[in-house]
């Protein structure tokens, strides 16, 4: 595999503070955090629960804003952006893979992968064949007419990545994509986010507890009360 | 797929509930259409608006005299004039009912032929012999009547001088109505015949019908008619149409409120549990839709799929309702008199879009601020 070509910081969170209100109370989540990824990187993020690495994770992907410092992404300075903003920008540019899959179960495999280029102005062929496509790149083209129910969870995992690929965003953000897996599953899983990092030079941030599925990361970043720990480790 | 196309899948996902709701939805939009469908054939749909009756100032029940014709004839304004008497009766058993409207059949053809139906060798036949009867189709076909059978109608207070309440008539013809919705449920004899034969009432009739000239206001011509009338014994009581028969119904009771009141009843419970179920179904997908929202659907996009779906349901169960509502019409009772008209359609249409909407919105609007980091918590 060819080493991934850095270019740029990709992405920058800048003396970032976040908290949210819980039974009357604020509970600070960060203070004056900051953090450096570069393009095509491909980022675990580990700690235990209650860290802050799904709000990270959340911000990241425009769904949840930082109450105060900068967050860039590209040319997309995130803190300044509106909801509706947010949300288009999340469409074209990143592509988000859950833990359970999260797909609608009474649409087949290619139909849930469709839903985000309905935001598209495609026709049915190209619309089609960019389906085909990316289902095939996943391996799971054979099973692109199954509904939910007819595929395992390495499947349905599979079906969850091209979803979230079926844009062609720059940025993954993955949440513990193998945590229902079994170790087989997880472990094709992995190697196919590799892939998608190091041949299509997709940028990756993943927040795990399995410290396997870190090995095929280039960093890992250890999050212990809103803040990194220097366990930092090259993959 | 298209995004109607997921609407429709979301709305399926559970096909008991979403078959359960249309059938709610589609017994509340059949209620409608009879219910409608009453209300025209009750208020007078296929009246025509500018003929005028002219009926006793008194009450409509009681009769005119039949000399205020020549009157009515000669009045400024009028083009043509038409006179009735009318006699309820039965067929076999009392619960059987037939109408009788007697005419002169030259003056009925020109004022009611084209409404009904009528066409000269009809009237030919009914002038032909006295007691020639000319059956509406729906009648005729209550009644299992064809033309040249002879038939007897029971009066229930029109007595014949020798005392009999039977009158004996031969069928001349059946008049079919110019379109379905007309009333054809009563039957048309000569006025000579019956006034000749009736012990009371010689010489009366319930009402007339007046043409105005072409020009004319209705509206003014009205007071003008009883004008003419005003200081004899019998006093008229001029009106158009749709105006008589609104307040002949008035006179049993205000029909159209009650009856009203009842479907609207019916029409707002059913909503009221469309509207709590498709709360409800979108409260069980709260974690989806922040998925949805995740992968770059906007508020407004959740928003218009949420109401697509209720607009779904309505719109499919509308439309049965409203098929449902039209074959009952077509196959009830013609008594009833039930009159399903175009303007029926329209009505269910908005009230469908209109209800698909509103249905919709409450679910819609919460799914639309769900925060999609709230939705989260949701799983």
């Amino acid at each position: 595999m060819s080493d991934p070509i850095r270019l740029q910081s990709f992405i920058t969170l800048s003396e970032i503070d976040k908290s949210y209100r819980m039974g009357g109370q604020t509970v600070p989540i960060f203070q004056d955090l900051s953090l450096t990824i570069e393009q095509g990187e491909f980022v675990a993020v580990m700690g235990p629960s209650g860290s802050g690495k799904s709000t990270i994770l959340n911000m990241l992907g425009g769904i949840d804003r930082p109450d105060r410092g900068k967050l860039t992404i590209g040319n997309s300075q995130l803190h300044r952006m509106g909801e509706g903003a947010l949300t288009a920008w999340r469409a074209q540019h990143v592509g988000i893979v859950f833990q359970f899959y999260n797909l609608l179960p009474m649409l087949t495999a290619a139909q849930n992968v469709e839903i985000p280029l309905l935001l598209k102005p495609l026709n049915a062929r190209s619309r089609r064949e960019r389906i085909r496509t990316v289902l095939d790149l996943v391996g799971i083209g054979d099973r692109a007419h199954h509904l939910p129910s007819q595929l395992s969870g390495g499947q349905q995992q599979r079906v969850g990545i091209a979803r979230a690929l079926i844009s062609d965003p720059q940025l993954l953000l993955c949440d513990e994509p193998t945590g229902d897996l079994d170790r087989k599953s997880a472990t094709e899983i992995m190697e196919m986010l590799q892939f998608l990092n190091k041949e299509l030079g997709k940028t990756i941030v993943m927040v795990t507890h399995d410290p396997e599925s870190t090995r095929y990361a280039d960093r890992t970043l250890f999050l212990n009360k809103g803040v990194f720990e220097s366990r930092e480790v090259a993959a | 797929m298209t995004f109607l196309g997921l609407a429709s899948k979301n709305a399926w996902r559970k096909p008991g509930r979403t078959i359960l709701l249309i059938v709610s939805v589609t017994i509340a939009f059949a209620l409608y259409a009879v219910l409608q469908a009453f209300l025209n054939g009750a208020s007078g749909a296929a009246v025509d608006q500018g003929r005028l009756v002219v009926a006793n100032g008194a009450s409509a029940a009681q009769s005119l005299p039949v000399r205020y014709l020549d009157t009515l004839e000669t009045l400024d304004g009028v083009d043509d004039v038409a006179f009735s008497a009318r006699m309820r009766g039965f067929v076999g058993t009392e619960d059987n009912i037939a109408v009788v409207t007697a005419v002169d059949p030259e003056r009925g053809y020109r004022v009611f032929g084209q409404e009904l139906g009528l066409d000269p060798a009809m009237i030919e036949g009914l002038s032909a012999e006295r007691d020639a009867l000319l059956v509406g189709q729906m009648l005729a076909r209550a009644m299992g009547w064809q033309v040249g059978d002879r038939v007897s109608i029971t009066g229930f207070h029109d007595v014949q001088k020798d005392g009999s309440r039977n009158w004996a008539f031969t069928v001349a013809g059946i008049f079919p109505g110019k379109t379905a919705s007309t009333d054809t449920y009563f039957a048309i004899a000569q006025y000579g015949y019956f006034n000749a034969m009736r012990q009371n009432g010689a010489d009366t009739v319930k009402n007339f019908v007046v043409i105005p000239a072409e020009g004319v206001d209705p509206q003014s011509l009205a007071p003008k008619i009883d004008a003419q009338f005003a200081n004899s014994p019998y006093p008229t009581r001029t009106q158009s149409e749709k105006q008589f028969l609104q307040s002949f119904m008035r006179q049993i009771g205000d029909l159209k409120a009650v009856v009203g009141m009842v479907v609207a009843a019916a029409l707002i419970t059913i909503f009221m549990i469309v509207v709590n179920t498709m709360a409800f179904a979108v409260r069980e997908r709260t974690f989806e839709i922040g998925v949805l929202k995740s992968i770059g659907l906007s508020r407004h996009r959740i928003m218009s799929l949420i109401l697509s779906e209720s607009l779904l349901v309505f719109t499919i169960g509308g439309a049965l309702g409203g098929i449902l509502g039209w074959i009952a019409c077509r196959f009830a009772d013609p008594s009833i008199g039930l009159v399903f008209s175009v303007a029926g359609w329209v009505n269910i249409a908005a009230l469908t879009l209109g209800l698909g909407l509103l249905s919709g919105l409450l679910p819609a609007l919460n799914a639309m601020r769900l925060p999609i980091v709230q939705t989260f918590k949701a799983r």
